[in-house]
């Protein structure tokens, strides 16, 4: 038993090592977990997936939280959750050290004036797709596009001239016109 | 609000529980938390944050809470951030587990999360708009800006534009020093 949770605890850490750019990096190490390991199948794995997108939280922390509950439990959800986040708060915080020492230095500056357009136009990138996936239907010439889903979208964005910036206000409209136009 | 254990415990269990719909949403929940209502940062911090959380290994919500925390309180406070951070969706987690079968195929809770995924495209606007401001300075930045949007949309690993972009940032300085 013991043995399980120092193999949850190695393959997690090494996730947390490993993964580089958000949750879903995660999943190639999520397979071959359950390829190699009895804690929870493929099947299972996909389930989780769908699961940790809608639940609060960062997708990766939610997967690890539910990887180690398959395995073993509460302990095994601890075991996991802790394992992924060492690395990075050892990692991070050293990096963010070194980074508080030079952040007035000309060379920090200069990598952060090329960075910053680059993290503006990768988080754009993800928007960009979510809008073809969700409003156009993976559809670029604009033959299956969902209407309620544009209208919506467009009133999401009228909102964000008059309305506070508290991002809560929008998912809390956005889901009850999802209630509305989908369920009523 | 003074700065303590418990109050980046609190906030960053509010944080975690927010966050919907992958970590983008990291940016304006943050601004308006950690920035609007609390003045523990500000908004060039918080951006410069994100950049520095991304070129990390491990989830980018995760090292910028460790990065705020650290900045607040020091070691102290990246665990408080963690904590935080990893209180809802472990109880979430936990709570739903064993009823994964049911849950996925309810209507009720499909047609909120339609809405909500719609909503986490605006969130991204308002996070783009937001480092906009900060990002989108000369020219040359715009240009780039075009050029990494150009590549990642056509599925060029970001991993590897962030590799460049430091790669480049480094040249400018030598360069820079060169001429000084």
């Amino acid at each position: 038993m013991l043995n399980t949770y120092i193999l949850l605890f190695y393959e997690y850490f090494k996730v947390g090592l490993f993964t580089i750019g958000g949750g879903y990096a995660s999943l190639p190490f999520l397979y071959h977990m359950a390829e190699n390991y009895d804690w929870f199948t493929i099947d299972e794995l996909t389930q989780m997936i769908a699961v940790s997108g809608i639940t609060p939280g960062p997708i990766g922390l939610n997967m690890a939280t539910f990887a180690g509950f398959k395995a073993t439990g509460i302990l095994g959800s601890l075991t996991t959750t802790f394992a992924l986040v060492l690395p990075m708060l050892l990692i991070t915080t050293q990096v963010f050290r070194f980074y508080l020492k030079f952040s007035e230095s000309k060379c920090t500056k200069s990598i952060l004036y090329v960075l910053r357009p680059t993290s503006c136009a990768l988080i754009s990138s993800v928007g960009l797709r979510l809008f073809y996936n969700l409003v156009l239907e993976n559809d670029i010439t604009l033959k299956h596009i969902d209407i309620s889903a544009l209208i919506l979208f467009v009133v999401l964005f009228l909102m964000t001239f008059k309305c506070s910036r508290n991002p809560v206000i929008y998912m809390f409209v956005a889901g009850i016109i999802g209630v509305i136009v989908k369920f009523c | 609000m003074k700065v303590s254990f418990f109050s980046i415990l609190n906030v960053f269990f509010k944080i975690g529980a927010y966050l919907l719909g992958g970590g983008y949403v990291i940016i304006p929940i943050m601004q308006d938390e950690i920035v609007q209502k609390r003045k523990w940062l500000t908004s060039d911090e918080v951006c410069d944050y994100y950049c520095v959380s991304q070129c990390l290994s491990g989830i980018i919500a995760i090292n910028m809470s460790i990065l705020v925390g650290y900045k607040l309180l020091k070691l102290k406070g990246a665990i408080a951030a963690i904590l935080g951070m990893a209180l809802s969706p472990f109880i979430t987690i936990i709570i739903i587990a064993n009823m994964l079968n049911q849950i996925l195929h309810i209507p009720f809770i499909d047609s909120v999360f339609w809405g909500v995924n719609i909503s986490v495209i605006v969130l991204i606007y308002l996070a783009v708009k937001e480092m906009w401001e900060k990002s989108i300075v000369d020219k040359f930045s715009a240009f780039w800006f075009l050029l990494i949007l150009v590549l990642s949309v056509l599925k060029i690993n970001p991993i590897t534009l962030i590799l460049v972009s430091i790669a480049l940032g480094t040249i400018f300085f030598l360069r820079d020093r060169k001429n000084a």
